[in-house]
């Protein structure tokens, strides 16, 4: 049937009047944002958005591969190997335990990227303090708190990733990069080269120091004055600036009104026993929540030992001959569960349980062995320090001292801690078969950094 | 649109028919092979012009016919003739198979003569996969259409699946191919929380399908332009038909196992091998082996008997195959109904399916019911709309993905003297009140027996259409569709998998909805002139698709007692979250067809893209392509060569796109989830790129298309060319900026190949056989990514480099081990002065540099397919296959092939280590909990090509004859197995494989713990009335 005339007219009209609002349909519906998300250009506006990029920055400082615990781990993997039966299957680790690293270890690699992110969540923080204007204290305790995490990061990497103060040449050995202002864009200034080991501790120190003059004397978890300067005696010691490393864990020790649990064993499971609270002892800490927060100490050496809330992989089997490095009626010696047929120890076995970054122990150990090492007596004599732990440790005092007494010391009260690799460094002591200076005990400087960064020097070995 | 054509026509004819109608006239029906009336079928008397068409019933009346020759013809089936001397003609007709008189749908409501067609698409019937238990449509493409390569990954049920058509065109973007269901691009990305990546499409019934598009070249998918770089899939479901009403109800039920068994140690094998370990370290450390802090006595009592409840040192041969309590037979129960029917002016189609399967690997299993309505209407002379709607529940109890101590195949690493239960407590082992810390991983039987995770999709997938005639030619369609993905995800652990989910110590829940709305908007144009020699035609308008994903979730902990599974009795709301995202679509699409003379084709396309996902700069993209066809058996010189009946050549070239990058990569971010003990945070997220654009393949394609002896040899000969440039590239940065990466576009690839298809009928007599063949070789090469490194999958072994495809195995190459002493060797491969490689062996690793030892990717996939059929009965066998491709294994392999570093269980094939100098073996020495060769390396690197015997179907009808008095018209009763056979070199379970917690674009080819394909065999009847 042919359509008559008039429909067939109404049909061109249709026909055009279809066209047309086909070719004006809207491109303004293209104009869409993220939920999640803000753009940059507006996330650093006010006092309110640099105090939450600040918490961002304790976030990631929290992150498993830093100080939720992997930086710790591979310490202790690392340095401490023969006292721990590694049975784990993260083949990152492994190697680590075997000092068979590459340059593809993952977790080196997860601990170098989850560090510069934390640094660069304190540059931003750092970039707009001039919005921080509700009382000058509050100023200075943001910057304090940026700098302290970023200078921890940068104390760490250092560490992990250079060469160690002592093995040759510290202004000539390079560190790492420093990056000390944020990454808006990236551009050919972006891809920099390491910074000198004197260069990437001469900034930890500085902002470290800067750190300890701005932060407030308490802060609930965050950082405070103490917490810098507690860092920051560990910083000289590794510098083996004795007097200095003394002095900081002296102000801790004087200042921070901290005192020793009188209860060793008190120390751990802070989410079990304490409902997530801090024992006195500890100077700084990232807490853990049910809902946030890594422990990777935990996710290692932790067991479901049969207490409800441990739990943990099993990976680290305490061997028998650490145990038998303490002396008899230690309560160290027996802070460690059986289970299984291996030893673990109990320091982490608490599937919440904050991740302790400083205690004050360690200041007495500092205290004492800068001391001694000076000869001098700042805040008490080293043979007080020293007695001070023997005491809580439930030992006889000692009444003579050596060096190598407050070194055992320091080792048995900060074991499975997370400062073996330093320590043996630091002490120029073999690690196994390796000496203290070997580069296999250098993390490598991750594969895709160097890929994709052509002016940065793997180290040797790698 | 041939189908309302034909009924127009036959209308018409009928009334001619009655007009004309003569005392001579031939009365009959014409019905199919099975008996089914045809409808619609064309009847001429031989040498007249006119003639009429079959009714609803496929009955018949021409007049003035009797004792003349009477031509019968129909789309879809082959043309006959018939003569009668009586007044009634009964006629049967064979539905046509030879491929070129074939009807290829293009997008946007267009549709082309296969014979026409300048550009490459691949069609496969829905007919050629209806009732085959394939999960999902995608997966039913394997083997079926050339050079569309399918992976199905893993015998887990409705788990993602890899497509690639042509090879990868990508790096960072989703290499998938966009899949149009009726029109309307539907979501088929992965939306689950848990596992590895779901498959969206198990969402579809494909027996709804009535054809399935891939529009593979740039001439076919530029419409799709930004959408088609990745390919096109067009899925057209199945429509009504004017005529009788058809019920069909087909009904099948089996089972499924698993295809492969690995040969592990038993209990004295392995004692052997880990005390051999131990012994070992012990003299290597010169401790006596009786000491109790020796290896070997910590192996004797701290492993075998520890984790044997001390059964081992009592009976040291008892041994259990843990593979034995992780795989299970797997029932298939599915039962269809099909109703099909209409009238000139309604046509409908309806179908309901209920579908059970049970998994081959416990605790998984898949339920779906689904139903659809599809309706067409001619409102009148100038307006036909239509409406489709499908709605589909899916039930998935989920398996953990294949990285988790709960994905049951990791049993196979616990020690072989474990037994499965504990003897104490009679439940399985590792379950309290037994010790929690046997066997020597968790057993993640306890998460099927104490745990579970379930997904729930209901799937709307709906499109209307209005179809307008506005003037002679001219035709405005405008559709509406939406797809309408709810999801709701739930688990629940119990306290006793608190070894695997440390959460779980008073019980741990979650639940997680997703709710996915897609909406689509179609509006075009069609125009068609027919005159004299030339025939145009056009297509003409835009589309908009928004598509808005919101997910919820809660998580819980601390619940009164496993009675109470819901968050609701959670006492601790451990986690909760909300989030959206959206993208959007606006685009603009041309397509012309010029056909002169029958004999030369043009056609030109092209479509303006512009995406929410870049920067207002640089979001439009315009996307061309133009071919050509010469059908050269219609030239004169030609058609005097009988052998040859068809034969064209063509050719196309254009540029097609890709935006799948996920959304909002263009822009600087600052992310809100960076809290800290329980204090709001936030950090710098992603780095902006306000140039970011399209990235764009240019494809050139050649093709043959031939038919022999008058078609019953038919087939294509293709050649294509696709480079891809500006590639959406996740580009490293320096992390010293605080970020890993950029998206930028940065980079080039191309891939080349050939494909052949090739239909032959082999015999057409009373015994029929016909063959369906097709293979296609790609050939991908990066070109340059500008020294990025690219890396992914198990211990970052995937990798692109410049030079090679996709994702190869960058690793140190193996050596074997040194018969001195047992060390694995590795070559150096240090790159020489002269650019050759240092074939040096070393037993330190660090020394080996890594190099090129592999590709995930086939060099070749084939499909073959032979049907046969003898009165009643049919055969029909199904082969597909890939070649030179390699897997790895290092995922399991790094532990249960890894000389004694682990206290894992070991694959048999361990026992010939090398045990004493001079021994030649590839596998080192075992040395309980050191290195020795388990690192990453060409070891674990193996051949994964594959021949499988797909499918095998063998049917019987019953006698349409003999069923006639029972209103029955077909009874078919059939047997069917999938996956009967594997050819293969593949060590591991399952060649056709990808780890589903490192699949990517660049990921493939990994095995860990993967569960293998299922083989499934079944009993079917099929009845239509």
């Amino acid at each position: 049937m042919k359509p008559n005339i008039q429909i067939r007219g109404l049909n061109y009209i249709l026909s055009a009047a279809l066209m047309i609002v086909l070719l004006t349909a809207c491109e303004k519906r293209l104009d869409i944002l993220p939920y999640q998300s803000i753009t940059a250009d507006q996330a650093l506006e006010t006092e309110g958005d640099v105090n939450v990029t600040l918490i961002g920055a304790y976030d990631g400082a929290q992150s498993a591969a830093t100080y939720g615990g992997d930086i710790m781990v591979l310490n202790d993997l690392i340095g401490n190997n023969a006292n721990i039966n590694f049975t784990g299957t993260f083949a990152g680790l492994t190697d680590a335990y075997q000092t068979l690293m590459t340059s593809n270890n993952s977790f080196a690699a997860g601990t170098w990227i989850g560090a510069y992110n934390t640094i660069n969540r304190c540059n931003n923080v750092l970039s707009a303090l001039d919005k921080v204007t509700s009382t000058p204290a509050r100023k200075s305790s943001v910057e304090g708190q940026a700098l302290f995490i970023r200078a921890s990061m940068y104390f760490e990497l250092v560490r992990l990733y250079a060469k160690a103060i002592g093995d040759g040449d510290a202004s000539s050995n390079p560190g790492v990069p420093l990056v000390l202002t944020k990454t808006v864009s990236v551009s050919n200034a972006d891809y920099i080269p390491r910074s000198s080991v004197k260069a990437v501790y001469d900034q930890v120190v500085a902002d470290l120091t800067k750190a300890e003059t701005l932060l407030p004397a308490s802060n609930t978890i965050y950082a405070t004055k103490w917490a810098a300067a507690a860092q920051l005696s560990r910083v000289h010691l590794m510098l083996k600036n004795y007097a200095a490393a003394g002095d900081a864990a002296n102000r801790v020790i004087a200042g921070s009104g901290k005192t020793l649990n009188p209860d060793f064993t008190k120390l751990w499971f802070t989410f079990i026993n304490n409902g997530g609270a801090n024992p006195t002892e500890y100077i700084f800490s990232f807490t853990v929540t049910a809902q946030d927060g890594a422990n990777s100490l935990n996710t290692y050496f932790g067991r479901n030992v049969g207490i409800a809330g441990t739990a943990g992989r099993s990976d680290c089997k305490i061997k028998a001959a650490h145990i038998a490095l303490y002396e008899t009626g230690d309560v160290r010696k027996t802070f460690f569960a059986l289970s299984g047929g291996n030893n673990y120890t109990r320091k982490h076995l608490d599937r919440y349980g904050n991740v302790p970054i400083v205690r004050l122990a360690e200041m007495y150990l500092t205290r004492a062995e800068a001391n001694f090492r000076n000869s001098t007596a700042v805040g008490a004599t080293p043979l007080s320090d020293i007695n001070l732990i023997r005491t809580r440790a439930g030992l006889p005092v000692l009444t003579t001292l050596t060096l190598d007494a407050i070194t055992k010391e320091r080792y048995l009260e900060l074991a499975f801690e997370g400062h073996n690799l330093h320590e043996a460094k630091r002490l120029q002591k073999p690690v196994g078969l390796l000496s203290w200076n070997s580069p296999k005990l250098i993390l490598p400087i991750p594969q895709r950094e160097i890929d994709v960064n052509k002016s940065l020097v793997q180290n040797a070995g790698y | 649109m041939i189908k309302k054509l034909l009924s127009a026509i036959m209308a018409f004819l009928l009334f001619m028919a009655v007009a004309f109608a003569q005392n001579t006239t031939v009365t009959g029906k014409v019905t199919d092979e099975n008996g089914a009336p045809i409808v619609g079928v064309t009847v001429l008397v031989k040498g007249e012009k006119t003639g009429v068409n079959t009714d609803a019933t496929g009955n018949f009346s021409i007049p003035r016919a009797v004792g003349k020759t009477l031509l019968f013809s129909a789309v879809g089936y082959e043309s006959t003739q018939g003569v009668t001397k009586g007044g009634s003609l009964q006629v049967s007709m064979k539905t046509d198979t030879k491929s070129l008189s074939e009807v290829v749908v293009t997008g946007f409501g267009g549709s082309q003569i296969k014979r026409e067609l300048t550009g490459n698409i691949a069609r496969v019937k829905g007919k050629d996969i209806e009732f085959m238990p394939t999960p999902s449509v995608d997966a039913a493409l394997q083997g079926k259409a050339a050079g569309v390569f399918v992976n199905s990954q893993s015998g887990k049920l409705g788990q993602a699946v890899t497509v690639r058509v042509r090879g990868n065109s990508s790096i960072s973007a989703n290499s998938q191919p966009l899949y149009v269901l009726d029109g309307v691009p539907i979501t088929s990305q992965d939306q689950s929380t848990y596992g590895g990546d779901m498959n969206p499409l198990t969402d579809l019934n494909q027996n709804d399908i009535e054809s399935i598009e891939v529009l593979k070249d740039a001439s076919a998918g530029a419409i799709y332009g930004s959408r088609a770089a990745n390919g096109v899939v067009l899925i057209t479901t199945k429509r009504g038909k004017a005529g009788k009403t058809n019920v069909t109800l087909n009904v099948q039920s089996g089972y499924a196992e698993a295809t492969k068994r690995l040969p592990m140690l038993d209990s004295e094998q392995y004692a052997e091998l880990i005390l051999e370990a131990a012994k070992y370290s012990d003299d290597k450390d010169g401790t006596p082996l009786n000491d109790p802090f020796s290896y070997t006595t910590y192996v004797k009592n701290d492993v075998m008997d520890y984790y044997s409840y001390g059964q081992w040192s009592k009976d040291p041969k008892k041994s259990y195959d843990w593979q034995d309590a992780v795989f299970t037979k797997g029932p298939y129960k599915q039962a269809d109904l099909q109703i099909r029917g209409g009238t000139d002016k309604t046509k409908f189609f309806s179908s309901f399916q209920h579908l059970e399967q049970t998994g081959t690997i416990i605790g998984n299993s898949l339920q779906r019911t689904t139903g659809r309505l599809n309706l067409d209407q001619k409102a009148n002379d100038w307006l036909d709309l239509g409406v489709s709607m499908s709605l589909s529940k899916t039930f998935n109890r989920r398996l953990p993905d294949d990285n988790a101590f709960s994905n049951p195949l990791q049993a196979v690493a616990l020690n072989p003297m474990t037994p499965f239960k504990d003897p104490q407590t009679g439940l399985p082992a590792g379950a309290p009140p037994g010790d929690v810390n046997i066997p020597l991983y968790y057993n993640p039987v306890l998460s099927i027996d104490y745990a579970s995770f379930t997904q729930d999709v209901f799937r709307t997938f709906g499109n209307s259409y209005l179809k307008m005639k506005l003037v002679k030619g001219l035709t405005f369609q405008t559709e509406f569709g939406m797809d309408y993905l709810s999801q709701n995800e739930e688990g629940y652990f119990r306290s006793e998998t608190v070894r695997n989910q440390t959460s779980a110590v008073r019980g741990a829940g979650n639940n997680t909805g997703s709710f996915i709305t897609n909406y689509n908007t179609n509006s075009y144009f069609a125009y068609n002139l027919v005159k004299n020699k030339h025939n145009l035609s056009a297509t003409m308008g835009m589309q908009y698709q928004q598509s808005q994903a919101k997910y919820n979730s809660t998580a819980g902990t601390d619940f009164p007692s496993n009675s109470y599974q819901k968050i609701a009795s959670a006492a601790t709301k451990s986690g909760g979250s909300s989030s959206q995202t959206d993208f959007r679509f606006l685009s603009y699409f041309l397509r012309s067809n010029y056909t002169l003379m029958d004999r030369y084709i043009v056609a030109a396309s092209g479509r303006i893209d512009a995406s929410s996902r870049f920067g207002k700069e640089s979001r439009k993209g315009f996307f061309p392509a133009l071919s050509a066809g010469w059908i050269m058996t219609n030239e004169k010189f030609l058609s005097k060569v009988d052998v040859l009946s068809f034969l064209k050549l063509r050719a196309s070239y254009g540029i097609v796109g890709n935006a799948e990058i996920g959304n909002f990569p263009q822009l600087g971010l600052f992310s809100g989830d960076a809290g800290y003990a329980g204090n709001a945070g936030q950090r710098p997220s992603q780095l902006r790129n306000d140039s970011l654009r399209w990235e764009t393949t240019k494809q050139a394609d050649f093709g043959i298309d031939f038919g022999i002896l008058n078609n019953r040899i038919t087939g294509e000969i293709d050649y294509y060319q696709k480079k891809t440039t500006g590639l959406l590239l996740t580009v490293n940065v320096p992390a010293s900026t605080g970020f890993t990466s950029i998206v930028r576009n940065v980079g080039k690839l191309e891939n080349s190949g050939f494909e052949f298809v090739l239909n032959t009928q082999n015999l057409v007599g009373a015994f029929k056989w016909s063959t369906n063949f097709n293979i296609a070789f790609n050939k991908g090469k990066v070109t340059d990514i500008q020294k990025q490194i690219i890396e992914g999958g198990v211990s970052s072994m995937n990798r692109v480099e410049e030079g090679y495809n996709v994702g190869v195995f960058f690793t140190p190459e193996y050596a074997g081990v040194d018969p001195n002493n047992g060390d694995a060797l590795f070559y150096k491969n240090t790159k020489g002065a002269d650019g050759k490689l240092d074939k040096t062996k070393t037993n330190k690793y660090s020394e080996a540099q890594r190099i090129v030892v592999g590709d995930p990717n086939p060099d070749m996939i084939f499909g073959f397919t032979n049907n046969f059929s003898y009165k009643g009965f049919d055969l029909s066998v199904f082969f597909n296959g890939i070649r030179g491709n390699q897997n790895n294994i290092y995922g399991m392999g790094r532990y249960s092939s890894a000389s004694m570093l682990y206290e894992d269980n070991n694959t048999a094939d361990q026992l010939g280590r090398w045990r004493k100098p001079g021994d030649i073996t590839n596998i080192p020495q075992v040395r309980l909990y050191s290195t020795n060769g388990s690192q990453a390396s060409s070891r674990y690197i193996v051949d994964g090509s594959y021949i499988r015997l797909r499918s095998v179907t063998f049917g019987y009808s019953v006698d349409a004859r003999l069923l006639r008095k029972y209103k029955i018209e077909k009874l078919r009763v059939y047997v069917s197995g999938q996956n009967l056979l594997t050819f293969t070199k593949y060590p591991y379970w399952d060649p056709e494989v990808n780890a589903d917690s490192f699949d990517s674009n660049i990921a493939k080819g990994n095995d860990f713990y993967t569960p293998p394909q299922p083989r499934t065999l079944l009993a079917g009847i099929n009845i239509s009335f």
